[in-house]
């Protein structure tokens, strides 16, 4: 029973970082239709971006006070995160909003790869794993018989938050407005009066605010990173948001814990153990894909080129 | 119509030619580094020390003394296409300049290296880049003329004597590519320590190939020799396959052991390349996991082939092994194909993703003890045949051929049924389906296309050409290791192919030649080469998404040209054009209509 727990603690913890990502993921998915692949790219250079910022812009005196690195370490990650994301938009996927749908693809697939190598050839030492420093409280959280590091309760509770908080964004504001009625009709947006342009960036800056803000948390809740964090996650986080319903923020996180649950379950109980946790995220997506493509909360396939 | 079109007076044109075309011509004879490298002389004479003999070049300096001479001529000859030609020599010589001046600046140390230093002067490279620029710009200037078409028979010959003709044609033709292949594989040399230059004169080289190339495409030349090999099909297949074979005789200056091992692997990519087209190019069913069906044709190879690492104890000969494995991915490729009767497009593209992410982990953790895991399957004996093993040296005509050879010819062979089966299929009635459903299924489906038969077709037959390649690599590698079979060889094949140009033959080829040639060239870049691939992609996508060798449905499709490859656009443009001069009143005019 305190296996059981213990690893559903797990499978949440996991499920927040997906999530984060899964939302980035769907928002892009629901505006231009386009599976940006190199979206959990975007999460591990944000992992990154957290880690030069502690190692070479805080000082070594405030880098014990969580409440100071951390946010800062927070900064840095989504600021990197933010810039890769817009200029992806801006000189990959734009010139190509018109083109056949497998180009974007491949484009998001050349950009993936090439944002790994680059992480890889150019980050200081990135060829092998990095540590990541531990700046949050650096302790057990003890609920009954189950223990979940302080850092991976912190992130269940921010990436519940943040999801909360786009949500209403999306649902209440002005701008949120903008972008459901892009994705619903981009000519018509336009012509009524929105720049599908500005929510287009808008949209990629929301998902790499979040994809950076879970890479720190999920560093310095793994305690080390390499360049292939992202393309594991991003794939993970993929299952989640068509798990979930492409296109739906409340499925993308639904999925996302469904997924997190899958794995660490999967891992415990599953013939194989650990070693093929991955595979039966795989085979779930497989059988959603085909079986019920709209996803949980999706609305049904509308008709594609 | 182009970025450059307009961008310099038509008045200017010819002269920016012709200068172009003396600076090139003018670079060939300059000295191109200052002083010695630290690694040796940069090659062909091209350092001051080295430089005595002006007029005896050799290498990329020939090569730029060509260009630069027919760059003149051409500018002052009329002739149809010459601004194609002026273009391409101006990328040719362009890229030779850039490539060199690079390489020399970067390992010579510096600037003073490529212009002047120590009271030497090299401005070799610098004015091949200005020659180079010129000849683009001054081409660009007005829309492209459009390539010339030759007659089948340039005499007027009819009946048998047009054939033979067109066959004399064809012999000459396909000679020049054999010596262009030879010429490219081994310019420069291995790369490694003992060629520190291989790299340079290689890419130098490429601009030079794709220069030649180009200026022949402009005269109408490249399609002419294509309408005829269509025309002939069954003549140029065999010559084809000829000069394939010759190429390890020691004449061609490729026949060592060395270039026969690249060279096998080459025709293996480039079978699972055509192989993935079928998928991708022809069925437009993006396929993330395809080097998958190639690791399940190597395993089932592996254990088949009688190894002592394998587990099932069979030692079955090789076409045999080779047969049940294509057939065994072949299967697997039916499976997982299957999901394309509900699944669509990206979803699709992910779908097979899963499929290789699966294989790649069941491999690494030795499923059912038939992949080794992670200490591989070692071993794998030899190919044998008539009691020869396929790496042994062979003596065929009284030439002793290197060891590997056999491989190579297999391959060969291979890769012409391959191409045979993949030029037939395409013109089949199951090809047109598939290409049908690639431009819009729902529409293929209203035709009265079965589409969930032809996509998991489709699947099959590309599963099945790269469970034989991969048959075949595991042999000639002696090893399968889940290793080679990950994503990134995925994307690899996936990048060849669209490099190449999506749903073509000689694109696939080209595609994985150059994708695989390129590393071995380029080994101090190695570390650099999936960087570069991930970059490639995005830049084709954005520049040439139909690749170099583009399909023709494929670039009306992608490129906004019709399939003869006019731009569609170019009739809309000529009206606006005109207008534009009717209402001419200066550039204001058309505001104050408005107004």
């Amino acid at each position: 029973m305190t296996t059981l727990l213990q690893q559903i603690a797990n499978g949440l913890v996991l499920g927040a970082t997906i999530g984060l990502i899964a939302l980035g993921y769907t928002m892009v998915y629901g505006i231009i239709q386009l599976i940006n692949f190199a979206h959990g790219e975007v999460f591990m250079v944000g992992a990154f971006g957290g880690l030069a910022v502690y190692r070479w812009v805080l000082p070594e005196s405030v880098r014990g006070d969580w409440y100071i690195s951390l946010p800062a370490m927070l900064v840095g990650g989504v600021v990197v995160a933010v810039v890769i994301a817009v200029l992806m938009e801006r000189f990959a996927y734009r010139p190509l909003r018109n083109a056949p749908r497998l180009a974007p693809l491949i484009t998001a697939l050349g950009v993936s790869v090439a944002l790994q190598e680059a992480i890889r050839l150019w980050f200081p030492n990135a060829d092998a794993a990095q540590p990541f420093p531990r700046v949050f409280i650096d302790a057990q959280v003890r609920l009954g018989d189950v223990s979940i590091p302080a850092s991976g309760l912190l992130l269940i509770v921010v990436s519940v938050i943040l999801a909360v908080l786009l949500q209403t964004y999306i649902s209440r504001s002005r701008m949120g407005r903008a972008m459901r009625a892009t994705s619903q009709d981009r000519d018509t947006a336009r012509l009524m009066g929105v720049n599908p342009d500005r929510v287009i960036v808008l949209t990629f800056v929301l998902g790499a605010t979040l994809a950076g803000i879970a890479g720190v948390l999920y560093g310095s809740f793994i305690t080390n990173v390499d360049n292939s964090i992202g393309f594991q996650n991003g794939i993970f986080a993929f299952t989640a948001a068509v798990l979930g319903g492409i296109g739906s923020l409340r499925g993308a996180v639904i999925g996302a814990f469904i997924i997190g649950l899958i794995k660490s379950l999967g891992g415990q109980y599953m013939p194989g153990g650990t070693q093929y946790d991955y595979v039966w995220i795989f085979v779930v997506l497989i059988l959603v894909l085909v079986f019920r493509p709209q996803g949980l909360f999706g609305e049904a396939e509308r008709v594609r080129a | 119509m182009s970025r450059f079109t307009g961008l310099i007076p038509l008045a200017l044109v010819r002269p920016f030619n012709a200068l172009g075309g003396l600076l090139l011509l003018v670079a060939a004879m300059l000295p191109w580094a200052t002083f010695l490298l630290n690694d040796g002389p940069f090659p062909e004479k091209s350092t001051l020390q080295y430089f005595d003999a002006p007029f005896e070049l050799t290498g990329f300096r020939w090569h730029l003394l060509v260009f630069g001479v027919v760059a003149l001529v051409t500018t002052f000859v009329p002739l149809r296409g010459k601004d194609r030609v002026l273009r391409a020599l101006g990328w040719g010589g362009l890229v030779i300049g850039l490539v060199c001046g690079y390489f020399i600046a970067e390992n010579g140390g510096g600037f003073g290296a490529i212009t002047a230093a120590d009271g030497a002067s090299a401005f070799g490279s610098v004015v091949a880049v200005l020659g180079g620029l010129l000849l683009i710009l001054g081409s660009m200037a007005k829309p492209l003329d459009e390539i010339p078409e030759w007659p089948t028979s340039l005499f007027g010959l009819t009946g048998m004597a047009a054939r033979l003709e067109a066959y004399a044609y064809l012999i000459v033709a396909f000679a020049g590519v054999l010596w262009l292949v030879t010429q490219t594989l081994t310019a420069g040399g291995i790369g490694g320590a003992a060629f520190p230059y291989a790299g340079p004169i290689f890419l130098a080289f490429l601009g030079f190939a794709g220069g030649l190339l180009g200026a022949l495409h402009g005269i109408g030349l490249t399609r002419w020799v294509s309408h005829l090999s269509e025309k002939h099909r069954a003549f140029s297949i065999i010559v084809l396959l000829a000069c394939a074979f010759l190429l390890p005789f020691p004449f061609t200056g490729a026949g060592s052991q060395y270039w026969m091992q690249v060279a096998a692997v080459i025709g293996v990519y480039a079978a699972t390349a055509i192989g993935l087209n079928i998928v991708v190019g022809l069925a437009g069913l993006l396929d993330l996991g395809y080097v998958a069906f190639m690791g399940i044709g190597a395993f089932v190879a592996a254990n088949l082939s009688g190894a002592v690492a394998s587990q099932v104890g069979l030692d079955l000969p090789f076409p045999v092994a080779a047969l049940i494995a294509a057939v065994i991915a072949g299967i697997f490729g039916a499976i997982v194909g299957s999901p394309t009767l509900r699944v669509r497009g990206d979803y699709l593209a992910i779908v097979t993703l899963a499929f290789g992410e699966i294989f790649t982990r069941a491999a690494q953790n030795n499923i059912g003890e038939l992949t080794g895991g992670a200490s591989a399957i070692p071993g794998v004996p030899q190919v044998t045949m008539f009691g020869t093993a396929f790496n042994e040296k062979i003596t065929l005509f009284g030439a002793e051929l290197p060891s590997g050879v056999l491989y190579y010819f297999m391959i060969v062979l291979v890769v012409g049924a391959i191409m045979a089966v993949f030029a037939n299929l395409k013109n089949s009635r199951m090809g047109r389906a598939w290409i049908a459903i690639r431009e819009d299924e729902d529409a293929a489906r209203a035709m009265g296309i079965r589409t969930g038969k032809a996509k998991i077709l489709a699947f099959l037959v590309g599963a099945m050409l790269a469970g034989l390649a991969g048959a075949i690599f595991v042999h000639k590698l002696g090893t399968a290791s889940y290793d080679s079979f990950k994503f990134l060889e995925s994307v690899t094949l996936l990048a060849a192919v669209i490099l190449g140009g999506m749903g073509t033959i000689p694109g696939a080829v080209l595609g994985a030649s150059l994708l695989f040639v390129l590393p071995e060239k380029l080994r101090e870049f190695d570390d650099f080469r999936l960087f570069f691939f991930g970059l490639a992609l995005v830049f084709i996508m954005r520049f040439r998404p139909q690749g170099l060798v583009p399909d023709r449905h494929r670039r009306a499709e992608l490129a906004g040209e019709t399939a003869e490859g006019k731009p569609i656009e170019t009739e809309e443009e000529q009206a606006v054009l005109e207008h534009e001069e009717r209402g001419h009143a200066g550039p204001s005019a058309p505001k104050e209509d408005r107004a």
